[in-house]
């Protein structure tokens, strides 16, 4: 009779569970998949996209390094390039993404090298990913996993699975997206192994209006990113202007960015 | 010919004063030779013991693969079908040992360093147990999943001591992030610049860690019984490997890592073996070897000079005052090629004195030294490859040494006595001075 009693409970717990879910606050799988493309549409640029962007690197016994770059993007053709400005021992190093490659320059060696795609930018926190464009609906798998506060934000609190056959850093992400906006505040990145691996936080984001898209460009105008496995190291990425004019059409070429090193 | 020598050495010994000036100079520019020899070929023993255990076989078989044009990883797929064509081609195998090459961050809870990883089957190599000198933990704990040895000044610079939990983390070759908890099992001693970054992992924790199958290797290092054998098995292994199949790449004299650059430029996919000597993979290190022999060479030779001077000096002196001498022998009718091959003996006995009590003193020292196992800071092990000061005596260097400091000083004695040979015996009876 007992175990009757048990059956009859969960069957109800169950047929329940979705209204219970959503009485709190959850969101089906759609609602999530559309948060992200929402993300994603958010901060595209179909046109051209080039910003001013402080880069400061924290490291345990090691003085802080703060760096300048400029970012140029062309969304459409996935290109990607960032042009280190300042301190003079940096400025003339640069990434350029052509076709999947990642290509890095030093002017004082005055060679190429490919580099990996998921590589940290000047030996920073940040990845490549942190200064291009969001495809978090392509890419992840969404799950609900809470409707949390974060300080005086209500945010969605979303577990991010890599779908199979795509290359991703991190096959795991958690992620809190702002009711409110639809921006993310907090992301937490994790390795294959489950292991967290850092924590971002983006609390202020700005939007700028693009003529190619007819609307707005979001853009986080602060991201701090704390090292999870090396907890005193930590890096902070300002993005200090955005300007969506159209760039001169040979600027994606290694020869640009070699004469910019000069 | 006795006669002459006999002259030569009753010369010396008359001249007691100049003959120990002129060969206590030539002793110790023989001495500081030999020693310097010593020193040399102690870093390049210590180099090579270091190097074979740490990082390289005696030939090793490695490459890379590629899966994308622009990501290369220095991996051996299907490794059981290259080691057999290793074990069928080359005759004086002692053995193979497959070993994983990683690189990755290894974080403990007080810091963080770059490092190299050797992923090691402890069943695989009978040289470690020999060569690691184990300071705390024991070595066999290798064995275990998830257990890490590294060296002293790791375990200084990251703060940890066995028992101990740090954290591999690592970027894989297919680019996702990855991490392994790992327990330190065991400090090993410090040997130079090669433990200064490379540390044991068991393969099977290294697969984990870099997500890659039990039929893939970083190299397969070969111990051969005969090292002389180096060139030849070499190029065996090049035609044996070409004819199955495989592509090998050419032979370029850098370590494994410093290629990575070059193939990651290169557009092409799939695996490329790359056959190395353990010279090409410490090629990095090697020049410190290569420092002390020019530190050598040009001390050597600029005492040379000074030496040779002198010894041209004294034997003018000499000629000067038994100018009477050599009038009254080439009078008795001595000839003059005597004269000369005279004047030339004394200074080849001079200098064969001369040298064999410099090597000796050398010799001497070299092993007092030794013997006392005289410690080397930290910052000099990266050029003596070892913790304490290594000299090992190499007997045909040491004779070859010697006998080019005896040749030198023979050969710059052969103007002054041509020259004396040349007087004419009138002239030379009748000089007063």
């Amino acid at each position: 009779m007992d175990r009757m009693k048990k059956l009859l409970s969960a069957l109800l717990l169950a047929a329940l569970s979705p209204a219970l879910l959503l009485a709190a606050g959850s969101l089906t799988k759609e609602q999530m998949v559309d948060l992200l493309k929402g993300i994603d549409q958010r901060v595209k640029s179909p046109g051209d996209y080039k910003s001013l962007v402080y880069i400061e690197q924290r490291e345990k016994d090691k003085p802080d390094v703060a760096r300048e770059a400029l970012v140029y993007r062309r969304d459409l053709d996935q290109k990607l390039m960032i042009l280190f400005t300042k301190p003079k021992t940096e400025a003339g190093k640069g990434y350029l993404r052509v076709d999947r490659n990642l290509w890095y320059y030093d002017p004082t060696v005055g060679k190429w090298e490919r580099r990996t795609d998921r590589e940290r930018i000047a030996g920073t926190d940040s990845r490549r990913q942190d200064f291009d464009q969001s495809n978090l609906a392509g890419e992840y798998d969404p799950a609900f996993i809470a409707e949390e506060k974060l300080g005086n934000f209500a945010v969605w609190h979303l577990k991010l699975t890599g779908k199979p056959g795509q290359d991703l850093a991190y096959p795991l992400v958690e992620f809190w997206v702002d009711q409110a906006t639809g921006n993310h505040l907090k992301r937490q990145d994790f390795a294959l192994s489950g292991k967290l691996m850092r924590t971002s936080y983006s609390p202020k984001w700005q939007k700028v209006y693009s003529e190619t898209k007819q609307g707005e460009v979001w853009f986080p105008q602060e991201i701090r990113i704390f090292d999870e496995i090396d907890k005193a190291n930590s890096t902070l990425v300002l993005i200090q202007s955005v300007d969506l004019q159209a760039l001169p059409e040979n600027i994606f070429t290694k020869a640009w960015l070699e004469t910019k090193s000069r | 010919m006795k006669q002459l020598i006999l002259i030569a050495l009753r010369n010396l010994i008359s001249h007691r004063r100049r003959s120990l000036m002129l060969g206590g100079a030539i002793a110790g520019v023989t001495a500081l030779l030999v020693f310097l020899g010593c020193l040399s070929s102690g870093v390049r023993r210590s180099m090579l013991e270091s190097a074979t255990t740490v990082a390289t076989g005696h030939l090793n078989v490695g490459g890379f693969y590629k899966v994308t044009a622009g990501q290369s990883a220095p991996l051996v797929i299907d490794y059981p079908k290259v080691r057999s064509i290793i074990e069928k081609t080359l005759p004086d195998v002692a053995f193979v040992a497959p070993r994983g090459r990683g690189w990755a961050r290894l974080v403990s809870d007080e810091g963080s360093m770059q490092t190299g990883i050797a992923g090691v089957d402890l069943k695989n190599e009978p040289m470690l147990p020999k060569v690691l000198k184990m300071l705390e933990g024991n070595l066999q704990d290798l064995a275990k999943p998830g257990h890490v040895l590294i060296f002293a000044s790791q375990a200084k610079k990251l703060k940890v001591k066995t028992g101990d939990s740090m954290v591999y983390s690592v970027l894989t070759d297919r680019g996702v992030n990855n991490t392994v908890d790992v327990r330190v099992c065991g400090v090993a001693e410090d040997m130079g610049l090669m433990t200064s970054w490379n540390t044991f992992l068991s393969r099977e924790t290294l697969a984990r860690l870099d997500q890659t199958n039990d039929s893939v290797t970083g190299a397969l290092l070969i111990y051969l019984k005969d090292m002389k054998r180096i060139p030849e098995d070499m190029d065996l292994l090049r035609k044996a490997l070409t004819a199955e199949g495989h592509i090998v790449m050419d032979h370029s004299n850098k370590a494994f890592w410093m290629k990575m650059p070059e193939v990651n430029r290169e557009e092409w996919t799939g695996q490329k073996l790359d056959i190395t000597t353990w010279e090409d993979e410490i090629s990095y290190v090697s020049w410190t070897l290569q420092a002390i022999d020019g530190l050598s060479f040009l001390l050597t030779s600029v005492l040379l000079i000074i030496i040779a001077v002198g010894i041209m000096n004294s034997l003018w002196i000499a000629i000067r005052e038994r100018t009477r001498e050599i009038g009254t022998l080439r009078a008795i009718g001595m000839r003059r090629w005597r004269v000369m091959v005279m004047f030339v003996i004394e200074t080849f006995c001079l200098g064969a004195l001369g040298t064999t009590a410099g090597a000796f003193l050398g010799c001497l020292v070299a092993l007092g030294l030794n013997a006392l196992a005289i410690p080397v800071p930290e910052g000099a092990q990266f050029f003596t490859m070892s913790s304490t000061l290594q000299f090992s005596l190499d007997p045909g260097r040491i004779l070859g040494g010697a006998v080019v400091i005896t040749l030198c000083c023979t050969a710059v004695s052969l103007i002054p006595s041509f020259k004396a040979a040349r007087m004419r015996p009138v002239t030379a009876i009748s000089h007063v001075g």
